[in-house]
């Protein structure tokens, strides 16, 4: 559509997930119109990104350097490991400040449909780790949707004969949430994992 | 339910199209073929379903010339008022307004205005394949339960994830991770079995007296799931692993309820064998009528009930016999061809003539 650099540009930023051309092109005209030194300090960064970060060897999270910041913590209980799909789901649980273990990251959930099978997610590290910090619990944080749930029971049955305790983050109903607007597959896992008052 | 008023607005041959004070009970539509009858019911089926019944594309939808088209109306029911507004674009995706709001999932629309819509498509419900009777299945769950729609989506996805692993699984035994999806089209497929048995069962009885009404015999309406016996999860499991050498054979799920049927079983014979095209045509008719009456005593009143072209392929005698079981049915929109097919009685009398409609009568 566009002749030159421009194209190349609109061409890059549409590769990335979730722009699609349209707001490739707006990206674009944004940084061809903004002061050089914000394109500069953006490519930078970019760049700096790349060659600086690299993924923990043992939780599989980005990290500086070889391990992550976690697994450096010494407070961190490695007997507890919370595993998650992808580095910003274990983001996120960190934020609610809610784990005391550490993380592993598996780099996805199994998804025939785009080509990713339990050989291209980080189980086999997963499992070395169970077996040499002698972890004793570990939390399934996968998201809850399909692939999610087939990578959270594929896990728990490599895990189980291990002789490790594997839980699964519960389903539900969204704190402040209204009961009318729950669907139904939301209100029926919701009653499966009722408890008791 | 009814539709209060309606307003059509560059949908198909209607320029402008507004009718208001449509009344409850049976409304006739007629006008000879290609004037807009039909539209009219889509359209009137557009507030409920936001799609139409007849095609899943838009472009034909809109009126050559225009670029968009728009529907508006108000339904009035027991939960009170409801505005729905929808515009079509020639491409792209449709989007909807209730009561002034955009619409982010239409079940939303679908709790408030409950459609049935019921035309010459729905011969193939009867005579075609068994996907098309599913389809009619998981359409009457979507009416009768619009929260659960996430059930039939869920089911179809795993279904998708399940046989591309058998698809491009090139290995020697079973993938790696089939226990996980096994398990998973178990649980998914336990539960669309058991939405699908209560909605059959929730229209069949209904549907039954409704055919001996206009046939004079009976009709069974019987749903035939892929699996049946309880715990449901547990056969499901056993069933996979009974069918695990020909899935891996044949590279596809065998088991589950992409493979039900539901029966329609008339004078001892299958359906396929329905003795005449009229017989089939009120089979096809009364199992919507089953599914409004279902809708009726899930949700206290009666659908706002569509039958596109229900009389020309009857004789006379089923023609009057159909007529008198629409009464008291709520608002019911009859198309017709030609008003010597219609019996007396419905309070309003639609004529359309090339995209333009005229009102008679009261």
């Amino acid at each position: 559509m566009y002749e030159g650099p421009i194209q190349d540009l609109i061409d890059e930023l549409s590769r990335l997930p979730g722009i699609g051309p349209k707001s490739a092109q707006r990206l674009a005209f944004h940084l061809v119109k903004a002061p050089p030194e914000e394109a500069k300090r953006l490519a930078e960064a970019i760049l700096a990104a790349k060659e600086r970060i690299s993924f923990c060897v043992e939780c599989g999270n980005v990290a500086e350097g070889e391990r992550c910041r976690i697994c450096r913590d010494p407070g961190r209980d490695p007997t507890v490991l919370c595993v998650v799909e992808e580095p910003k789901d274990a983001a996120t649980i960190e934020k609610a400040g809610v784990i005391k273990g550490r993380y592993h990251v598996l780099g996805g959930a199994i998804s025939p449909l785009d080509g990713i099978g339990p050989e291209d997610l980080r189980v086999q590290e997963l499992l070395e780790r169970v077996e040499r910090d002698h972890v004793a619990e570990v939390i399934i944080a996968t998201n809850p949707n399909l692939e999610g749930n087939a990578t959270a029971m594929y896990v728990a049955g490599l895990l189980k004969p291990l002789g490790v305790r594997v839980t699964r983050l519960a389903s539900g109903l969204p704190v402040g949430g209204d009961l009318e607007y729950a669907d139904e597959v939301t209100l029926s896992q919701a009653l499966e994992g009722r408890r008791e008052m | 339910m009814r539709v209060d008023w309606v307003e059509l607005r560059d949908f198909r041959n209607h320029r402008h199209t507004e009718l208001t004070d449509l009344p409850e009970g049976l409304v006739l539509v007629v006008g000879a073929n290609g004037e807009g009858k039909t539209t009219l019911l889509e359209a009137i089926a557009f507030l409920g379903l936001l799609a139409s019944p007849r095609t899943s594309v838009t472009e034909p939808l809109v009126r050559r010339g225009a670029q968009d088209a728009y529907v508006r109306g108000e339904v009035r029911g027991v939960q009170g008022r409801t505005l729905v507004e929808v515009h079509i674009p020639m491409r792209g995706a449709v989007r909807a307004q209730l009561d002034r709001s955009p619409v982010r999932r239409r079940r939303d629309v679908r709790r408030r205005v409950r459609v049935v819509f019921a035309g010459p498509d729905d011969l193939s419900v009867v005579l075609g394949e068994p996907a098309i009777r599913r389809a009619f299945l998981d359409e009457a769950i979507r009416t009768l339960w619009p929260l659960k729609e996430g059930v039939i989506t869920a089911y179809e996805r795993v279904l998708r994830q399940r046989n591309r692993l058998l698809k491009e699984w090139e290995g020697r035994g079973t993938p790696p991770g089939m226990e996980a999806w096994d398990a998973e089209l178990a649980s998914r497929g336990a539960t669309l079995t058991r939405l699908r048995a209560a909605a059959a069962e929730a229209l069949a009885a209904e549907a039954a007296r409704a055919f001996a009404q206009v046939a004079g015999y009976a009709l069974e309406v019987r749903y035939a799931p892929s699996v049946e016996g309880e715990p449901l999860e547990e056969r499901f499991l056993l069933r996979l692993s009974e069918r695990r050498e020909d899935e891996l054979a044949r590279r596809t799920t065998l088991v589950g309820p992409h493979r039900d049927d539901l029966r329609l079983v008339v004078r001892e014979f299958g359906a396929r064998s329905f003795a005449s095209h009229g017989e089939a045509w009120v089979a096809a008719v009364c199992l919507r009528l089953g599914l409004a009456t279902a809708v009726e005593a899930e949700v206290g009143e009666a659908p706002i009930t569509l039958l596109d072209d229900p009389f020309s392929a009857l004789d006379p005698t089923r023609r009057r016999r159909l007529a008198e079981g629409l009464s008291r049915r709520g608002q019911v929109f009859v198309s017709a061809a030609d008003r010597e097919l219609v019996p007396d009685g419905a309070p309003a009398v639609l004529a359309v003539r090339a995209g333009e409609v005229r009102r008679e009568g009261a």
